[in-house]
Protein backbone atom coordinates (compact mmCIF):
# COMPACT_ATOMS: atom_id res chain seq x y z
CA UNK A 1 0.00 0.00 0.00
CA UNK A 2 1.14 3.47 -0.45
CA UNK A 3 2.72 5.36 2.33
CA UNK A 4 2.02 9.07 3.19
CA UNK A 5 3.71 11.66 1.38
CA UNK A 6 5.05 14.68 2.77
CA UNK A 7 2.39 16.83 2.46
CA UNK A 8 3.92 20.32 0.83
CA UNK A 9 3.86 23.15 3.34
CA UNK A 10 2.06 25.86 1.23
CA UNK A 11 -0.96 25.49 -0.53
CA UNK A 12 -0.10 24.99 -4.50
CA UNK A 13 2.44 22.03 -4.38
CA UNK A 14 3.09 19.18 -6.57
CA UNK A 15 -0.62 19.43 -8.10
CA UNK A 16 -1.04 22.94 -8.78
CA UNK A 17 -3.09 25.67 -7.45
CA UNK A 18 -6.16 23.25 -8.55
CA UNK A 19 -5.50 21.17 -5.38
CA UNK A 20 -6.79 23.74 -3.04
CA UNK A 21 -10.37 23.22 -4.33
CA UNK A 22 -10.53 19.80 -3.41
CA UNK A 23 -9.12 19.78 -0.32
CA UNK A 24 -5.82 19.11 1.55
CA UNK A 25 -3.20 18.16 -0.62
CA UNK A 26 -1.81 15.23 1.00
CA UNK A 27 -5.39 14.00 1.71
CA UNK A 28 -6.00 14.15 -1.66
CA UNK A 29 -2.81 12.53 -2.61
CA UNK A 30 -3.38 9.84 -0.64
CA UNK A 31 -6.69 9.17 -2.04
CA UNK A 32 -5.88 9.43 -5.32
CA UNK A 33 -2.43 6.93 -4.88
CA UNK A 34 -5.39 4.16 -2.84
CA UNK A 35 -6.99 4.57 -6.07
CA UNK A 36 -4.04 4.40 -8.36
CA UNK A 37 -3.52 0.93 -6.56
CA UNK A 38 -7.28 -0.18 -6.45
CA UNK A 39 -6.71 0.33 -10.39
CA UNK A 40 -3.92 -1.99 -10.79
CA UNK A 41 -4.17 -4.17 -8.45
CA UNK A 42 -6.64 -6.74 -10.84
CA UNK A 43 -4.23 -6.36 -13.62
CA UNK A 44 -1.41 -7.33 -11.32
CA UNK A 45 -2.97 -10.16 -9.97
CA UNK A 46 -4.01 -11.82 -13.44
CA UNK A 47 -0.49 -11.72 -14.06
CA UNK A 48 0.64 -12.63 -10.83
CA UNK A 49 -1.54 -15.82 -10.74
CA UNK A 50 -0.58 -17.05 -14.61
CA UNK A 51 3.10 -16.12 -14.75
CA UNK A 52 5.19 -15.35 -11.73
CA UNK A 53 3.19 -18.01 -9.17
CA UNK A 54 3.55 -20.83 -11.98
CA UNK A 55 7.53 -19.67 -12.72
CA UNK A 56 7.98 -20.29 -8.94
CA UNK A 57 6.05 -23.75 -9.57
CA UNK A 58 8.18 -24.41 -12.37
CA UNK A 59 11.60 -24.12 -10.71
CA UNK A 60 10.06 -26.26 -7.88
CA UNK A 61 9.11 -29.03 -10.10
CA UNK A 62 12.24 -28.68 -11.69
CA UNK A 63 14.16 -29.52 -8.39
CA UNK A 64 11.17 -32.28 -8.04
CA UNK A 65 10.36 -35.68 -8.68
CA UNK A 66 7.13 -35.61 -10.59
CA UNK A 67 4.64 -38.00 -11.17
CA UNK A 68 1.77 -37.66 -13.16
CA UNK A 69 -1.26 -39.77 -12.23
CA UNK A 70 -4.52 -40.35 -14.17
CA UNK A 71 -6.44 -37.10 -12.07
CA UNK A 72 -3.74 -35.06 -10.97
CA UNK A 73 0.26 -35.52 -10.39
CA UNK A 74 2.15 -36.43 -6.59
CA UNK A 75 5.94 -34.08 -5.90
CA UNK A 76 7.54 -37.57 -4.46
CA UNK A 77 10.58 -35.44 -2.91
CA UNK A 78 13.47 -32.74 -3.97
CA UNK A 79 15.99 -34.05 -6.47
CA UNK A 80 18.61 -32.70 -8.51
CA UNK A 81 18.58 -35.49 -10.78
CA UNK A 82 16.26 -33.93 -13.47
CA UNK A 83 19.25 -31.20 -13.85
CA UNK A 84 22.07 -33.77 -14.13
CA UNK A 85 19.78 -35.60 -16.34
CA UNK A 86 19.39 -32.89 -18.41
CA UNK A 87 23.35 -31.30 -18.21
CA UNK A 88 24.31 -34.71 -19.04
CA UNK A 89 22.24 -35.14 -22.11
CA UNK A 90 23.82 -34.65 -25.86
CA UNK A 91 19.83 -34.30 -27.12
CA UNK A 92 19.90 -31.42 -24.89
CA UNK A 93 23.56 -29.88 -25.93
CA UNK A 94 22.53 -30.05 -29.45
CA UNK A 95 18.91 -28.40 -28.72
CA UNK A 96 20.74 -25.56 -26.89
CA UNK A 97 23.22 -25.49 -29.81
CA UNK A 98 20.56 -25.50 -32.55
CA UNK A 99 18.06 -22.92 -30.82
CA UNK A 100 21.63 -20.30 -30.08
CA UNK A 101 22.85 -21.02 -33.96
CA UNK A 102 19.26 -20.53 -35.63
CA UNK A 103 18.53 -17.92 -33.21
CA UNK A 104 22.11 -15.76 -34.43
CA UNK A 105 21.57 -17.12 -38.01
CA UNK A 106 17.79 -16.03 -38.71
CA UNK A 107 18.56 -12.79 -36.86
CA UNK A 108 21.29 -11.38 -38.83
CA UNK A 109 19.61 -12.63 -42.42
CA UNK A 110 16.49 -10.60 -41.16
CA UNK A 111 18.48 -8.12 -39.93
CA UNK A 112 20.41 -7.44 -43.24
CA UNK A 113 17.10 -7.97 -45.46
CA UNK A 114 15.24 -6.04 -43.22
CA UNK A 115 17.60 -2.91 -43.53
CA UNK A 116 17.14 -3.07 -47.54
CA UNK A 117 13.62 -3.52 -47.69
CA UNK A 118 13.20 -0.49 -45.31
CA UNK A 119 15.74 2.03 -46.92
CA UNK A 120 14.04 0.39 -50.35
CA UNK A 121 10.50 1.72 -49.13
CA UNK A 122 11.86 4.80 -47.69
CA UNK A 123 12.83 6.09 -50.71
CA UNK A 124 9.81 4.74 -52.47
CA UNK A 125 7.44 7.92 -53.38
CA UNK A 126 4.30 6.33 -53.71
CA UNK A 127 2.80 3.20 -52.38
CA UNK A 128 4.41 3.25 -49.01
CA UNK A 129 1.10 2.76 -47.18
CA UNK A 130 0.48 -0.24 -49.44
CA UNK A 131 3.87 -2.04 -48.86
CA UNK A 132 3.47 -1.13 -45.22
CA UNK A 133 0.26 -3.08 -45.42
CA UNK A 134 1.27 -6.04 -47.52
CA UNK A 135 4.66 -6.42 -45.36
CA UNK A 136 1.85 -6.32 -42.02
CA UNK A 137 0.47 -9.75 -43.38
CA UNK A 138 2.93 -12.16 -43.30
CA UNK A 139 3.32 -10.58 -39.12
CA UNK A 140 -0.40 -11.28 -38.86
CA UNK A 141 -0.25 -14.68 -40.31
CA UNK A 142 -0.52 -18.10 -37.80
CA UNK A 143 2.75 -19.51 -37.45
CA UNK A 144 1.27 -23.32 -38.11
CA UNK A 145 -0.60 -21.80 -41.52
CA UNK A 146 2.84 -20.33 -42.70
CA UNK A 147 4.33 -24.12 -41.74
CA UNK A 148 1.95 -25.95 -43.56
CA UNK A 149 2.47 -23.93 -46.67
CA UNK A 150 5.84 -24.27 -46.49
CA UNK A 151 5.48 -28.34 -45.73
CA UNK A 152 3.80 -27.74 -49.15
CA UNK A 153 6.18 -26.20 -50.87
CA UNK A 154 9.02 -28.36 -49.73
CA UNK A 155 6.95 -31.60 -50.39
CA UNK A 156 9.57 -34.62 -51.68
CA UNK A 157 6.81 -35.50 -54.31
CA UNK A 158 4.80 -32.35 -55.43
CA UNK A 159 6.81 -29.19 -53.84
CA UNK A 160 7.29 -26.76 -55.89
CA UNK A 161 10.79 -26.25 -54.41
CA UNK A 162 11.75 -29.82 -55.17
CA UNK A 163 10.54 -29.23 -58.85
CA UNK A 164 12.76 -26.15 -58.98
CA UNK A 165 15.81 -27.70 -57.75
CA UNK A 166 15.08 -30.71 -60.03
CA UNK A 167 14.57 -28.08 -62.89
CA UNK A 168 17.65 -26.84 -62.28
CA UNK A 169 19.71 -29.94 -62.63
CA UNK A 170 20.15 -30.54 -58.85
CA UNK A 171 18.47 -33.49 -58.50
CA UNK A 172 15.23 -34.41 -56.81
CA UNK A 173 16.84 -33.79 -53.18
CA UNK A 174 13.96 -34.73 -50.08
CA UNK A 175 14.96 -31.25 -48.88
CA UNK A 176 12.85 -32.07 -44.47
CA UNK A 177 14.55 -35.22 -45.01
CA UNK A 178 18.25 -34.32 -44.67
CA UNK A 179 19.98 -32.60 -41.47
CA UNK A 180 21.15 -29.45 -43.62
CA UNK A 181 17.90 -29.44 -45.81
CA UNK A 182 15.60 -29.18 -42.93
CA UNK A 183 17.81 -26.55 -41.27
CA UNK A 184 17.68 -24.62 -44.21
CA UNK A 185 14.11 -25.31 -44.93
CA UNK A 186 13.47 -23.94 -41.48
CA UNK A 187 15.61 -21.15 -41.68
CA UNK A 188 14.14 -19.78 -45.28
CA UNK A 189 9.81 -20.27 -43.78
CA UNK A 190 11.44 -18.02 -40.66
CA UNK A 191 13.04 -15.59 -42.76
CA UNK A 192 9.69 -14.82 -44.47
CA UNK A 193 7.42 -14.58 -42.15
CA UNK A 194 9.59 -12.35 -39.93
CA UNK A 195 11.71 -10.13 -42.16
CA UNK A 196 8.70 -7.85 -42.89
CA UNK A 197 8.51 -7.34 -39.02
CA UNK A 198 11.89 -6.01 -38.70
CA UNK A 199 11.83 -3.83 -41.77
CA UNK A 200 8.58 -2.16 -40.34
CA UNK A 201 10.53 -1.31 -37.17
CA UNK A 202 13.36 -0.36 -39.20
CA UNK A 203 11.67 2.05 -41.44
CA UNK A 204 9.64 3.19 -38.78
CA UNK A 205 13.23 4.63 -37.39
CA UNK A 206 14.17 6.07 -40.73
CA UNK A 207 11.59 7.91 -41.43
CA UNK A 208 12.51 10.00 -37.70
CA UNK A 209 16.06 10.71 -38.78
CA UNK A 210 16.59 14.15 -39.00
CA UNK A 211 16.72 15.03 -43.23
CA UNK A 212 18.93 17.60 -42.86
CA UNK A 213 22.17 15.48 -42.08
CA UNK A 214 21.03 13.73 -45.37
CA UNK A 215 21.55 17.06 -47.59
CA UNK A 216 24.76 17.94 -45.55
CA UNK A 217 26.42 14.71 -46.20
CA UNK A 218 25.30 14.96 -49.96
CA UNK A 219 26.74 18.73 -50.05
CA UNK A 220 30.00 17.06 -48.39
CA UNK A 221 29.66 14.57 -51.50
CA UNK A 222 29.77 11.12 -49.55
CA UNK A 223 28.54 8.28 -51.43
CA UNK A 224 25.32 6.28 -50.57
CA UNK A 225 27.04 3.55 -49.32
CA UNK A 226 29.50 6.00 -47.14
CA UNK A 227 26.09 7.90 -46.32
CA UNK A 228 24.74 4.97 -44.96
CA UNK A 229 27.79 3.43 -42.90
CA UNK A 230 28.75 6.74 -41.60
CA UNK A 231 25.43 8.85 -40.96
CA UNK A 232 22.28 6.48 -41.13
CA UNK A 233 23.75 3.13 -39.26
CA UNK A 234 24.85 5.17 -36.75
CA UNK A 235 21.64 7.03 -36.07
CA UNK A 236 19.23 4.04 -36.40
CA UNK A 237 21.34 1.77 -34.18
CA UNK A 238 18.99 1.84 -30.78
CA UNK A 239 16.09 0.92 -33.22
CA UNK A 240 18.10 -1.78 -34.98
CA UNK A 241 18.76 -2.78 -31.05
CA UNK A 242 15.43 -2.68 -30.23
CA UNK A 243 14.25 -4.76 -32.93
CA UNK A 244 17.38 -7.60 -32.25
CA UNK A 245 16.14 -7.76 -28.99
CA UNK A 246 12.34 -8.79 -29.75
CA UNK A 247 13.48 -10.93 -32.82
CA UNK A 248 16.01 -12.75 -30.38
CA UNK A 249 13.26 -13.09 -27.16
CA UNK A 250 10.75 -14.88 -30.00
CA UNK A 251 13.42 -17.12 -31.99
CA UNK A 252 14.80 -18.53 -28.30
CA UNK A 253 11.10 -19.52 -27.85
CA UNK A 254 11.40 -21.14 -31.19
CA UNK A 255 8.24 -24.01 -31.10
CA UNK A 256 5.22 -23.39 -34.06
CA UNK A 257 7.15 -24.11 -37.11
CA UNK A 258 10.05 -27.02 -36.00
CA UNK A 259 6.51 -28.30 -34.31
CA UNK A 260 4.76 -28.31 -37.52
CA UNK A 261 7.32 -28.27 -40.34
CA UNK A 262 9.91 -31.21 -39.34
CA UNK A 263 8.41 -32.05 -35.97
CA UNK A 264 12.40 -31.22 -34.65
CA UNK A 265 13.43 -33.82 -36.94
CA UNK A 266 14.98 -35.08 -39.07
CA UNK A 267 15.80 -37.31 -35.95
CA UNK A 268 16.65 -34.23 -33.74
CA UNK A 269 18.04 -32.26 -36.22
CA UNK A 270 15.36 -29.05 -35.43
CA UNK A 271 14.73 -29.88 -32.18
CA UNK A 272 14.70 -26.64 -30.41
CA UNK A 273 14.99 -26.62 -26.63
CA UNK A 274 10.96 -25.56 -26.65
CA UNK A 275 10.36 -28.72 -28.87
CA UNK A 276 12.07 -31.01 -26.45
CA UNK A 277 10.45 -29.78 -23.20
CA UNK A 278 7.30 -30.01 -24.84
CA UNK A 279 7.99 -33.37 -25.87
CA UNK A 280 9.69 -34.49 -22.39
CA UNK A 281 6.78 -33.12 -21.13
CA UNK A 282 3.71 -34.33 -22.98
CA UNK A 283 5.43 -36.90 -24.91
CA UNK A 284 6.88 -39.23 -21.91
CA UNK A 285 4.95 -37.26 -19.70
CA UNK A 286 8.42 -36.29 -17.83
CA UNK A 287 7.22 -33.14 -16.21
CA UNK A 288 10.29 -32.78 -13.60
CA UNK A 289 13.37 -33.19 -16.78
CA UNK A 290 10.80 -30.74 -19.20
CA UNK A 291 10.53 -28.24 -16.37
CA UNK A 292 14.56 -28.56 -15.47
CA UNK A 293 14.86 -27.93 -19.84
CA UNK A 294 11.91 -25.16 -19.56
CA UNK A 295 13.24 -23.44 -16.64
CA UNK A 296 17.01 -23.21 -17.99
CA UNK A 297 15.63 -21.95 -21.16
CA UNK A 298 13.66 -18.83 -19.36
CA UNK A 299 16.87 -18.04 -17.34
CA UNK A 300 18.76 -17.80 -20.19
CA UNK A 301 16.13 -15.71 -21.76
CA UNK A 302 16.29 -13.25 -18.67
CA UNK A 303 19.73 -13.10 -18.42
CA UNK A 304 20.48 -12.76 -22.33
CA UNK A 305 18.11 -10.00 -21.87
CA UNK A 306 19.60 -8.02 -18.82
CA UNK A 307 23.18 -8.57 -20.57
CA UNK A 308 21.31 -6.70 -24.10
CA UNK A 309 19.96 -4.11 -21.37
CA UNK A 310 23.04 -3.38 -19.89
CA UNK A 311 25.03 -2.72 -22.96
CA UNK A 312 22.21 -0.86 -24.71
CA UNK A 313 22.21 1.78 -21.84
CA UNK A 314 26.13 1.83 -21.80
CA UNK A 315 25.48 2.47 -25.88
CA UNK A 316 22.71 5.17 -25.90
CA UNK A 317 23.16 6.40 -22.62
CA UNK A 318 20.15 6.59 -19.68
CA UNK A 319 17.83 8.91 -20.50
CA UNK A 320 15.15 6.53 -22.57
CA UNK A 321 15.21 3.92 -20.29
CA UNK B 1 23.35 18.57 -56.20
CA UNK B 2 23.63 16.22 -59.05
CA UNK B 3 20.15 15.11 -60.88
CA UNK B 4 20.09 12.68 -63.39
CA UNK B 5 17.08 12.77 -65.67
CA UNK B 6 15.81 9.53 -66.51
CA UNK B 7 14.12 9.22 -69.68
CA UNK B 8 11.64 6.35 -71.51
CA UNK B 9 11.80 3.08 -69.79
CA UNK B 10 14.81 3.84 -68.07
CA UNK B 11 12.51 6.43 -65.65
CA UNK B 12 10.70 3.68 -64.48
CA UNK B 13 13.26 0.25 -64.25
CA UNK B 14 16.02 1.68 -61.58
CA UNK B 15 17.01 -0.16 -58.85
CA UNK B 16 14.10 1.21 -56.12
CA UNK B 17 11.14 -0.23 -58.69
CA UNK B 18 13.65 -3.57 -59.31
CA UNK B 19 14.23 -3.71 -55.48
CA UNK B 20 10.60 -3.32 -54.33
CA UNK B 21 9.30 -5.74 -57.01
CA UNK B 22 11.68 -8.36 -55.75
CA UNK B 23 10.14 -7.51 -51.99
CA UNK B 24 6.45 -7.91 -53.38
CA UNK B 25 7.00 -11.30 -55.06
CA UNK B 26 8.80 -12.51 -52.10
CA UNK B 27 6.06 -11.49 -49.69
CA UNK B 28 2.94 -12.58 -52.31
CA UNK B 29 4.42 -15.67 -53.97
CA UNK B 30 3.89 -18.39 -50.96
CA UNK B 31 0.73 -16.44 -50.28
CA UNK B 32 -0.96 -16.76 -53.61
CA UNK B 33 0.16 -20.25 -53.44
CA UNK B 34 -1.94 -20.80 -50.49
CA UNK B 35 -4.46 -19.10 -52.56
CA UNK B 36 -4.19 -20.89 -55.64
CA UNK B 37 -3.73 -24.58 -54.17
CA UNK B 38 -7.05 -23.70 -51.71
CA UNK B 39 -8.43 -24.22 -55.02
CA UNK B 40 -6.69 -26.90 -56.55
CA UNK B 41 -8.79 -30.62 -56.92
CA UNK B 42 -7.72 -33.40 -55.64
CA UNK B 43 -5.19 -33.83 -58.69
CA UNK B 44 -4.32 -30.57 -58.68
CA UNK B 45 -3.21 -30.88 -55.30
CA UNK B 46 -0.30 -33.49 -55.94
CA UNK B 47 1.34 -31.12 -58.43
CA UNK B 48 3.77 -28.96 -58.87
CA UNK B 49 1.48 -26.07 -60.52
CA UNK B 50 1.24 -22.71 -59.57
CA UNK B 51 -2.45 -21.86 -60.64
CA UNK B 52 -5.00 -24.68 -60.15
CA UNK B 53 -5.90 -26.12 -63.66
CA UNK B 54 -8.40 -28.43 -61.99
CA UNK B 55 -10.46 -25.53 -60.10
CA UNK B 56 -12.52 -26.77 -57.39
CA UNK B 57 -14.37 -25.46 -54.24
CA UNK B 58 -14.33 -29.04 -53.12
CA UNK B 59 -11.45 -28.17 -50.47
CA UNK B 60 -13.78 -25.28 -48.98
CA UNK B 61 -17.24 -27.77 -48.60
CA UNK B 62 -14.63 -30.31 -46.91
CA UNK B 63 -13.39 -27.77 -44.44
CA UNK B 64 -16.43 -27.26 -42.97
CA UNK B 65 -18.08 -31.03 -43.35
CA UNK B 66 -15.61 -33.52 -42.96
CA UNK B 67 -13.81 -31.69 -40.81
CA UNK B 68 -15.29 -29.63 -37.39
CA UNK B 69 -13.27 -26.40 -38.90
CA UNK B 70 -16.50 -24.36 -38.10
CA UNK B 71 -15.78 -25.49 -34.41
CA UNK B 72 -12.12 -24.13 -34.41
CA UNK B 73 -13.37 -20.57 -35.85
CA UNK B 74 -16.36 -20.61 -32.80
CA UNK B 75 -13.52 -21.57 -30.24
CA UNK B 76 -11.35 -18.95 -31.59
CA UNK B 77 -13.74 -15.94 -32.06
CA UNK B 78 -14.70 -17.06 -28.76
CA UNK B 79 -11.13 -16.74 -26.91
CA UNK B 80 -9.74 -14.20 -28.88
CA UNK B 81 -12.69 -11.59 -28.10
CA UNK B 82 -13.49 -11.90 -24.55
CA UNK B 83 -9.77 -12.24 -24.15
CA UNK B 84 -9.28 -8.96 -25.80
CA UNK B 85 -12.18 -7.37 -23.96
CA UNK B 86 -10.92 -8.17 -20.79
CA UNK B 87 -6.95 -7.07 -21.81
CA UNK B 88 -8.50 -3.69 -22.66
CA UNK B 89 -10.73 -2.96 -19.27
CA UNK B 90 -7.83 -4.11 -16.91
CA UNK B 91 -5.19 -2.70 -18.54
CA UNK B 92 -7.31 0.80 -19.19
CA UNK B 93 -7.54 0.71 -15.47
CA UNK B 94 -4.00 -0.09 -14.49
CA UNK B 95 -2.57 2.28 -17.20
CA UNK B 96 -4.81 4.99 -16.42
CA UNK B 97 -2.96 4.64 -12.60
CA UNK B 98 0.00 3.87 -13.28
CA UNK B 99 0.29 6.64 -16.02
CA UNK B 100 -1.52 9.32 -14.32
CA UNK B 101 -2.50 9.09 -10.27
CA UNK B 102 0.15 9.69 -7.71
CA UNK B 103 1.83 6.21 -7.00
CA UNK B 104 4.45 4.96 -5.23
CA UNK B 105 6.64 2.30 -6.68
CA UNK B 106 5.50 2.71 -10.51
CA UNK B 107 8.85 1.91 -11.86
CA UNK B 108 9.59 -1.31 -10.00
CA UNK B 109 5.80 -2.25 -11.54
CA UNK B 110 6.62 -1.22 -15.19
CA UNK B 111 10.29 -2.81 -15.18
CA UNK B 112 8.72 -5.90 -13.63
CA UNK B 113 5.53 -6.06 -16.47
CA UNK B 114 8.31 -5.48 -18.77
CA UNK B 115 10.35 -8.26 -17.77
CA UNK B 116 7.47 -10.77 -17.69
CA UNK B 117 6.48 -9.77 -20.90
CA UNK B 118 10.07 -11.46 -22.02
CA UNK B 119 9.30 -15.10 -20.96
CA UNK B 120 8.97 -17.94 -23.07
CA UNK B 121 5.57 -19.38 -22.79
CA UNK B 122 7.37 -22.80 -22.50
CA UNK B 123 7.99 -21.74 -18.95
CA UNK B 124 4.76 -21.88 -17.56
CA UNK B 125 3.61 -24.70 -19.53
CA UNK B 126 4.18 -27.42 -17.33
CA UNK B 127 2.80 -25.95 -13.83
CA UNK B 128 -0.03 -24.23 -16.04
CA UNK B 129 -0.79 -27.99 -17.12
CA UNK B 130 -1.04 -29.71 -13.30
CA UNK B 131 -2.63 -26.74 -11.62
CA UNK B 132 -5.64 -26.73 -14.58
CA UNK B 133 -5.28 -30.95 -14.55
CA UNK B 134 -6.21 -30.28 -10.63
CA UNK B 135 -8.71 -27.83 -10.91
CA UNK B 136 -10.25 -29.65 -14.09
CA UNK B 137 -9.90 -26.97 -16.41
CA UNK B 138 -8.18 -28.68 -19.12
CA UNK B 139 -10.37 -28.45 -22.12
CA UNK B 140 -12.47 -25.49 -21.52
CA UNK B 141 -12.64 -21.85 -22.46
CA UNK B 142 -11.55 -20.25 -19.37
CA UNK B 143 -8.12 -22.66 -19.97
CA UNK B 144 -6.99 -20.24 -23.09
CA UNK B 145 -8.58 -16.67 -22.17
CA UNK B 146 -7.02 -16.53 -18.41
CA UNK B 147 -3.67 -16.96 -19.44
CA UNK B 148 -3.70 -15.64 -22.66
CA UNK B 149 -5.26 -12.29 -20.87
CA UNK B 150 -2.01 -12.56 -18.34
CA UNK B 151 0.46 -12.97 -21.32
CA UNK B 152 -1.06 -9.88 -23.00
CA UNK B 153 -1.31 -7.27 -19.60
CA UNK B 154 1.88 -6.37 -20.08
CA UNK B 155 2.39 -4.90 -23.48
CA UNK B 156 -1.31 -3.30 -22.92
CA UNK B 157 -0.88 -1.54 -19.73
CA UNK B 158 2.43 0.02 -21.28
CA UNK B 159 0.71 0.98 -24.70
CA UNK B 160 -2.43 2.90 -22.79
CA UNK B 161 0.38 4.51 -19.86
CA UNK B 162 1.84 5.92 -22.94
CA UNK B 163 -0.81 7.08 -24.58
CA UNK B 164 -2.85 8.28 -21.41
CA UNK B 165 0.72 10.11 -20.23
CA UNK B 166 0.13 12.08 -23.22
CA UNK B 167 -3.06 13.59 -22.31
CA UNK B 168 -2.94 17.21 -21.01
CA UNK B 169 -3.55 17.46 -17.34
CA UNK B 170 -5.94 20.03 -17.70
CA UNK B 171 -8.90 18.48 -18.93
CA UNK B 172 -8.82 16.02 -15.88
CA UNK B 173 -8.28 18.80 -13.39
CA UNK B 174 -11.34 20.48 -14.87
CA UNK B 175 -13.31 17.59 -14.62
CA UNK B 176 -12.58 17.54 -11.34
CA UNK B 177 -13.59 20.36 -10.38
CA UNK B 178 -16.94 19.80 -12.02
CA UNK B 179 -17.40 17.59 -9.53
CA UNK B 180 -16.59 14.25 -11.70
CA UNK B 181 -14.99 11.40 -9.66
CA UNK B 182 -12.22 9.63 -10.50
CA UNK B 183 -14.07 6.77 -12.43
CA UNK B 184 -16.24 8.98 -14.56
CA UNK B 185 -13.35 11.53 -15.55
CA UNK B 186 -11.50 8.40 -16.65
CA UNK B 187 -14.20 7.41 -18.92
CA UNK B 188 -15.55 10.51 -20.38
CA UNK B 189 -12.65 12.60 -20.74
CA UNK B 190 -8.91 10.46 -20.33
CA UNK B 191 -10.23 7.46 -22.30
CA UNK B 192 -11.56 9.01 -25.74
CA UNK B 193 -7.81 10.96 -25.69
CA UNK B 194 -6.71 7.41 -25.44
CA UNK B 195 -8.41 5.88 -28.48
CA UNK B 196 -5.38 5.20 -30.86
CA UNK B 197 -4.31 2.83 -27.72
CA UNK B 198 -7.15 1.19 -27.26
CA UNK B 199 -6.68 0.19 -30.77
CA UNK B 200 -3.29 -0.57 -30.40
CA UNK B 201 -3.59 -2.86 -27.36
CA UNK B 202 -6.47 -4.47 -29.08
CA UNK B 203 -5.24 -5.51 -32.25
CA UNK B 204 -2.29 -7.01 -30.57
CA UNK B 205 -4.28 -8.99 -28.14
CA UNK B 206 -6.68 -10.22 -31.26
CA UNK B 207 -3.53 -11.27 -33.05
CA UNK B 208 -1.58 -12.98 -30.51
CA UNK B 209 -4.59 -15.02 -29.43
CA UNK B 210 -5.97 -15.93 -33.06
CA UNK B 211 -2.00 -17.33 -33.60
CA UNK B 212 -1.01 -18.84 -30.37
CA UNK B 213 -0.27 -22.51 -30.40
CA UNK B 214 1.49 -23.98 -27.74
CA UNK B 215 -0.70 -22.96 -24.88
CA UNK B 216 -3.80 -23.92 -27.28
CA UNK B 217 -1.68 -27.35 -27.84
CA UNK B 218 -1.03 -27.83 -24.21
CA UNK B 219 -4.30 -27.77 -22.43
CA UNK B 220 -7.11 -27.66 -25.35
CA UNK B 221 -6.38 -30.81 -26.62
CA UNK B 222 -9.91 -31.83 -27.06
CA UNK B 223 -11.19 -31.49 -31.02
CA UNK B 224 -14.59 -29.72 -29.28
CA UNK B 225 -12.16 -26.86 -27.40
CA UNK B 226 -9.14 -27.04 -30.16
CA UNK B 227 -8.50 -23.04 -31.85
CA UNK B 228 -7.92 -22.75 -35.21
CA UNK B 229 -3.77 -23.23 -35.27
CA UNK B 230 -4.14 -26.61 -33.28
CA UNK B 231 -6.92 -27.44 -35.42
CA UNK B 232 -4.65 -26.61 -38.34
CA UNK B 233 -1.71 -28.85 -37.15
CA UNK B 234 -3.63 -31.66 -36.21
CA UNK B 235 -5.75 -31.61 -39.33
CA UNK B 236 -5.46 -35.44 -41.22
CA UNK B 237 -3.00 -38.12 -40.36
CA UNK B 238 0.84 -38.07 -40.45
CA UNK B 239 0.61 -39.89 -43.77
CA UNK B 240 -2.01 -38.16 -45.33
CA UNK B 241 -1.43 -34.72 -45.46
CA UNK B 242 -5.20 -32.87 -46.92
CA UNK B 243 -3.18 -29.57 -48.00
CA UNK B 244 -6.35 -28.25 -49.65
CA UNK B 245 -8.37 -28.24 -46.76
CA UNK B 246 -5.63 -27.22 -44.87
CA UNK B 247 -5.21 -24.61 -47.58
CA UNK B 248 -9.39 -23.48 -47.64
CA UNK B 249 -9.41 -23.34 -43.90
CA UNK B 250 -6.72 -21.49 -43.54
CA UNK B 251 -7.62 -18.79 -45.96
CA UNK B 252 -11.13 -18.47 -44.18
CA UNK B 253 -8.90 -18.21 -40.90
CA UNK B 254 -6.39 -15.43 -42.38
CA UNK B 255 -8.57 -13.37 -44.48
CA UNK B 256 -10.56 -11.69 -41.46
CA UNK B 257 -7.50 -11.00 -39.67
CA UNK B 258 -5.58 -9.53 -42.63
CA UNK B 259 -8.38 -7.35 -43.35
CA UNK B 260 -8.39 -6.20 -39.34
CA UNK B 261 -4.93 -6.08 -40.15
CA UNK B 262 -4.81 -4.20 -43.16
CA UNK B 263 -8.50 -1.59 -41.51
CA UNK B 264 -6.06 -0.59 -37.99
CA UNK B 265 -2.45 -1.10 -39.86
CA UNK B 266 -1.49 2.23 -38.41
CA UNK B 267 -2.08 1.13 -34.68
CA UNK B 268 -0.48 -1.39 -35.71
CA UNK B 269 2.92 -0.11 -36.90
CA UNK B 270 2.60 2.37 -33.59
CA UNK B 271 2.58 -0.88 -31.66
CA UNK B 272 5.16 -2.29 -33.28
CA UNK B 273 7.37 0.83 -32.87
CA UNK B 274 6.19 1.76 -29.57
CA UNK B 275 9.57 0.04 -27.94
CA UNK B 276 11.48 1.66 -30.56
CA UNK B 277 10.47 5.08 -30.41
CA UNK B 278 9.74 4.99 -26.79
CA UNK B 279 12.77 3.36 -25.58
Amino acid sequence: MATVIAAPSAPGGPEGSVVEVIGRPDQHRKRMARLGWMFTTPALIFIGAVTLFPIGFAVLLSFENVNVTGSGFQLNGLTTANYSLVFGNSTWHYALAFTLGFTFVTVVIELVLGTMIALVLERLTRGRGWMMALLLIPWSLITVISAKLWAYIYDPTFGIADSILHGLGLGDPTILGTNAGAIIGMIIAEVWKTTPFVAIIVLAGLVMLPQEIYEAADVDGASGWTTFWRVTFPLLRPTLALAVLFRVLQAFGLFDLPFVLTQGGPGHATTSLAVLGYDAMFQNLEFGPGSAVATTTALLVVMGCMLFLKVFKAQVGEEDL
Amino acid sequence: MRKRKRTGWRRYVNGITISTTVTVLFVTLPLYLMLASSFKGAKGIGSAAFYPKDFSTSNYNNAFSQYTFARYILNSVLIAVITTALVLFLSTMAGYALGRLPMRAKLPVMVALLMISVFPAIAVIAPLFLLMKTIHWLNSYQALIVPYTAFNLPFAIWIMRNYMLGIPKEMEETSRIDGAGPLRTLWSIVLPQAKPGLFTAGIFTFTACWTEFLMALSFNSDNNFRTIPVGTALFGSPFTIPYGTIFAASMVAVVPIAILVLIFRKSVVSGLTAGAVKG
